[in-house]
């Protein structure tokens, strides 16, 4: 598998090939130089540590959101404490906005699976474990399938290729919880336990699944690896930016008129891409604020995207952050105080209960804010969800409540006068509608008349 | 172990790819097996679950009223699952919901008097490209219209 | 103290001390540091979930940071602040959030004034809350067992309770189901709670009052009442306990003089080498044990008498035997053994011989042992009375001409027929009529004393109680029943 060169936005690892009905299968992974990588790491006979070097080496960061370097974390593990080492694969994608990780399982599959294995292989696991969310059926499926294909190639199970490497992978399907995205909580859910997160310390890669050392990867960031060994680190590095190196699977919707998965080089310009690649916006409409990657990444506004690139340092510079790649696209004259309600609502029934700041934080700013949409905020209200936001940063178990935190507080830095507004007057500074095209604009007018005065057919009356 | 005795064949089958000791971890995905068979998990098939992996039952419970896709009772025979996150909120979601409620005459969370439909909203499906959408049971139903959703309401069955 | 590693570091500017492997706050509790809590408990595990016990951590260089101080571990030269104006910001925080959704009861709780929620709230915050919104509303009085009440409003889901029926009582009775503000507090669906022998040890580790004893429910607000240090009688591990009562200063002078007397609630008093901070709940029911109908007054030949005059026919029997055989009470006092060894010293192992007898044995329903507190003898100083004792094997020597029965037990079922009996003890019972003479005793509770339990450890209680007149101390009745000099021989025939 050689790199490919440059095809649209900037060169590509994963979307070179025409997806077909079996594009994703074992013969044509292989067609296109699949499982090299790790038939070079068991024939070469290369230690589990210089795979780690090469991964380090690479640079990559994860893909997950939290964007620490994969290697380091692998470095972490002491292959020689005598215990089980796993390695799970984090297919939980549930960051609202994101998209991308279901791209991969449905259509390279084996790529995933042999990052797996070449991750296995490098932290001396015995077992690999790939957590998919419940809802995923297609990916599910496909992956279920192509573990069976890897195990009737001699691919996975014992002494692989004669290796005297053995490793058995479990398909494991949550139940519906975005909470379980979360590395400890995800090890609690494969327990078979409620997803229930944990403190640090112990670090999960000391004591992870049932006390053991695990490292738990993003899909995108293992299905990196089998690049970063077929071609080594330095080829890698050759692609992205110096502090971004490789690609970056981007899912892009809301008011564009472009959605999809789209792999882009890091250091690409931002606008090029939203008005470009992907089209601009909706109805010609002009763009009024982005969320970056996924909900839990604070909003830039059209004019700090100016001269803004994808990579993780130059969205960090503009205020937010690369995430989980999962961007939302908002055009000009969407009611930022409903689009807040939407999220804030989302959070609080994701919220595990577990800790105290967000187990009643997210109500309450859920509260506050089903209030504002209905006409009865009080000016207080904007301080209290800065207060509740303050609250919950660095104080929780895990980063749900922050990131509810920052992702309302940033709509509020940017957009204060719209909540002013509405509470001032009761109603929204704009018409109150989310869409820009709305292909049920008929259906939802209908009952609107049937139901006068209520708010919207997705809010229950007040919030529970 | 009447209820769930034939299905302890497959359970064991899964058991050889889990190391030794993971016997726990199999709750969520024999749970998931029985409802897949009958639809919603009974007091009884809990009662056999225990006994067979030797689990607290309070770990059962706690799993079945922590994560949304369990359910306790029948259901109607399709759940049509609406997501009504973010990005399908920008294209159309609402709508979606509010052209269900008029179709089926029922609310998000409510069953049809026939048992044919059972409607919810949920949060992110990962198919926010391809809002406005919705999950009928397993499958993903994308790029939805009036058109196209009223068709897939007369072909289920 | 043992030799495990130390660690030097800094509380509030201090020099502190903590063993390798230590948090902060446990460390900073041995310091004499209190940093506020409602998750964290000294025996269960960590779960790290209701923040207050955050605290900051200077840096070298840089901003402190801050966090949890309960799975904090402590670091070498480690300076640890707990009341600066951020944590006490964070705190107060905190408490908006812990009281956020919690239902102003105090004025029906019965929590109220030993309620750490509350204590929290005057100490560490003290405002109203910042929500005008309404709380949610949950389950109140939710029979969470037969013993327990539930109020899933108040409960703020510390999990100290779900976690002790998991890792201390084994029971694994309890659960947190749902998810996010709607998660609850549940019993296992196969409600074995009830069958959990420690149950209501959640009680009084419940920081609010959402776990509260069903049947002590609204008896006595806290206040009026005042515990008395004791040891539960109710098997040889002889848990130390708090009994608490009436204050003398708020007794009712109208209502029935019982409610003044009265056992309101008994809970555990921490020993570390006997019960730790747990009890059973038969300790909880001690009421039904101690509270029993007393014998108050002294019999002959089931005629009551003044007492003055049964212990002179008791004496003169005592001095007319021959070959007495005294049972020995096994919920005797140390101090009780001790003054019936020096009252009968001369006879013993002579002319009077004296063995121990179990008083109760452990009844139908009842756990007879297990694992964790409860053990199969069920006396509280079966080994402080064979210190100076042997067993009673059951048996009665044949040319035993009396009998003593000292306690409960040694029922005339088994007891030759015709054979005399003087019996002594606390209780009312249809045995105490057919006795030769009986003497009414104090009980636990009107004295002071000690037990020795299984282990050899002795545990002290006192007396809250005045004895009725009637009634003897044991060790003031002892010297007056071995005086009574034996009858002179005359030459008539007995």
């Amino acid at each position: 598998m050689t790199l490919p060169a440059q095809v649209g936005t900037g060169r590509k690892f994963f979307m070179n090939f025409p997806v077909t009905a079996d594009s994703h299968t074992l013969a044509a992974y292989r067609g296109r130089g699949g499982y090299q990588a790790l038939a070079k790491v068991l024939s070469t006979g290369m230690a589990p540590t210089d795979v780690t070097k090469e991964v380090t080496a690479s640079g990559i960061l994860g893909h997950g959101g939290a964007a620490f370097p994969a290697g380091r974390k692998w470095g972490v593990v002491k292959l020689d404490d005598g215990e089980p080492h796993y390695v799970c694969m984090n297919a939980d994608e549930g960051e609202p906005g994101t998209f991308k990780d279901r791209w991969l399982l449905e259509h390279v599959p084996h790529m995933c699976l042999e990052g797996l294995i070449l991750a296995s292989y490098a932290l001396k696991g015995r077992h690999a474990f790939i957590y998919i969310r419940g809802e995923f059926d297609l990916p599910w499926r496909r992956m279920r399938d192509a573990i069976e294909e890897a195990y009737a190639a001699g691919l996975l199970g014992e002494n692989i290729q004669g290796s005297g490497f053995s490793l058995d992978v479990v398909l494991y399907r949550g139940a519906g919880s975005y909470v379980c995205g979360e590395a400890s909580a995800m090890l609690a859910s494969l327990e078979g336990k409620k997803g229930w997160p944990r403190n640090r310390p112990p670090r999960l890669t000391v004591k992870g699944l049932y006390q053991r050392p695990t490292v738990v990867n993003n899909v995108e960031t293992l299905a990196n690896v089998p690049i970063i060994i077929a071609e080594g680190a330095e080829a890698f590095r050759k692609v992205g930016t110096a502090k971004s190196p490789g690609t970056q699977m981007i899912s892009i919707s809301g008011h564009i008129a472009r959605p999809g998965v789209y792999e882009v080089e890091y250091g690409y310009s931002w606008e090029r891409f939203l008005y470009e690649d992907c089209g601009g916006m909706q109805g010609g409409k002009a763009l009024k604020c982005v969320i970056p990657g996924g909900v839990s990444t604070k909003i830039l506004s059209a004019e700090e995207l100016k001269g803004v690139t994808l990579d993780h340092n130059s969205a960090l510079a503009a205020g937010s952050q690369v995430g989980s790649g999962g961007m939302i696209a908002i055009a000009e004259g969407t009611c930022m105080v409903r689009l807040a309600r939407v999220i804030q609502r989302f959070y609080h029934h994701e919220s595990c209960g577990q800790c105290t700041p967000c187990r009643e934080g997210m109500g309450w700013m859920e509260r506050v804010l089903d209030r504002i949409v209905r006409g009865q905020g009080r000016p207080e209200d904007i301080d209290r969800l800065y207060h509740i936001s303050t609250a919950n940063d660095g104080t929780t178990i895990c980063s749900l409540g922050d990131s509810a935190g920052y992702a309302v507080t940033a709509i509020l830095d940017h957009y204060r006068e719209e909540f002013e507004y509405y509470i001032a007057n009761g109603r929204s500074m704009h018409d109150g509608t989310l869409t820009v095209t709305d292909p049920f604009a008929e259906s939802l007018a209908r009952w609107h008349a049937a139901h006068p005065g209520a708010l919207s057919p997705t809010l229950a009356a007040g919030a529970h | 172990m009447s209820r769930i005795a034939h299905l302890i064949p497959e359970f064991e089958q899964w058991k050889t790819r889990y190391p030794a000791g993971f016997e726990g971890s199999l709750t969520i995905p024999c749970l998931q097996r029985i409802q897949q068979e009958r639809g919603y998990i009974t007091d009884a098939d809990i009662d056999d679950l225990v006994a067979y992996l030797g689990v607290p039952r309070t770990q059962v419970d706690e799993v079945l009223g922590f994560y949304t896709m369990f359910t306790r009772k029948p259901i109607g025979r399709h759940h049509l699952q609406v997501c009504h996150n973010v990005s399908c909120s920008l294209r159309g979601a609402e709508g979606l919901v509010a052209h269900l409620c008029l179709r089926l005459g029922i609310g998000p969370g409510e069953t049809t008097p026939d048992g044919r439909f059972t409607l919810s909203t949920v949060e992110c499906l990962a198919s926010c490209g391809t809002a406005p959408m919705m999950m009928v049971n397993e499958a993903f139903h994308e790029n939805l219209t009036p058109a196209s959703v009223d068709a897939l309401l007369e072909a289920l069955p | 103290m043992s030799e495990r590693k130390t660690i030097d570091f800094f509380i509030n500017g201090e020099p502190a001390v903590a063993y390798d492997g230590e948090t902060v706050i446990q460390a900073a509790r041995r310091a004499g540091v209190d940093i506020p809590h409602f998750c964290w408990h000294p025996e269960l595990s960590v779960p790290g979930n209701c923040r207050i016990c955050m605290v900051e951590v200077e840096q070298e260089k840089g901003d402190p940071w801050f966090d949890i101080g309960c799975n904090m571990p402590v670091t070498a030269g480690m300076r640890v602040l707990t009341e600066s104006e951020t944590v006490k910001k964070l705190r107060r925080d905190t408490m908006q959030f812990i009281t956020l959704n919690h239902p102003v009861d105090c004025g029906i709780c019965s929590k109220s004034g030993e309620c750490t929620l509350q204590d929290y709230h005057y100490e560490h915050n003290g405002r109203p809350s910042l929500s005008i919104d309404r709380k949610n509303h949950a389950t109140k009085f939710y029979p969470l067992s037969d013993r327990i009440m539930l109020d899933n409003e108040r409960c703020i889901m510390c999990t100290r309770c779900v976690r002790f029926t998991h890792e201390v009582s084994q029971s694994k009775a309890l659960a947190a189901v749902h998810r996010g503000d709607q998660a609850l507090i549940r019993p296992a669906e196969d409600a074995n709670f009830n069958t959990d022998a420690y149950s209501d040890n959640v009680i009084d580790i419940c920081p609010v009052g959402a776990l509260l004893s069903r049947k002590d429910l609204s008896n006595a607000r806290v206040w009026y009442t005042e515990s008395t240090p004791s040891v539960c009688p109710g098997c040889a591990r002889g848990c130390t306990i708090d009994i608490w009562h009436r204050k003398a200063s708020w007794k009712f002078t109208a209502l029935d003089p019982q409610l003044n007397t009265r056992i309101e609630r008994v809970t555990p008093r921490e020993t570390p080498e006997v019960n730790g901070p747990w009890i059973c709940n038969k300790a909880r029911d001690l009421s039904a044990l101690l509270e029993r109908p007393r014998a108050m007054e002294a019999l002959v030949a089931g005629r009551p008498v003044p007492t003055p005059e049964a212990v002179v026919q008791a004496a003169a029997l005592l001095a007319g035997a021959q070959r007495p055989l005294v049972l020995v009470s096994s919920w005797a006092s140390n101090e009780e053994l001790a003054a019936f060894q020096s009252a009968f010293g001369e006879r013993l192992g002579r002319s009077l011989t004296a063995v121990v007898k179990a008083d109760h044995q452990p009844q139908p329903g009842e756990v007879e042992e297990d694992a964790i507190l409860i053990v199969a003898d069920k006396n509280p100083n079966t080994r402080g009375a064979m210190a100076l004792f042997p067993a009673w094997d059951g048996t009665i020597p044949p040319a035993t001409d009396l009998v003593v029965v000292w306690g409960e037990g040694g029922m005339a079922a088994a007891l030759p027929a015709g054979l005399p009996v003087i019996r002594m003890s606390g209780y009312a019972a249809s045995d105490n009529a057919e006795a030769a003479v009986f003497l009414p005793l104090s009980i636990q509770i009107e004295r002071d004393g000690s037990y020795t339990n299984i282990d050899g450890v002795v545990n002290s209680f006192r007396g809250y109680l005045t004895k009725a007149p009637a009634v003897l101390h044991a060790i003031d009745l002892f010297p007056s029943l071995a005086a009574a000099q034996p009858p002179v021989l005359t030459g008539r025939a007995s």
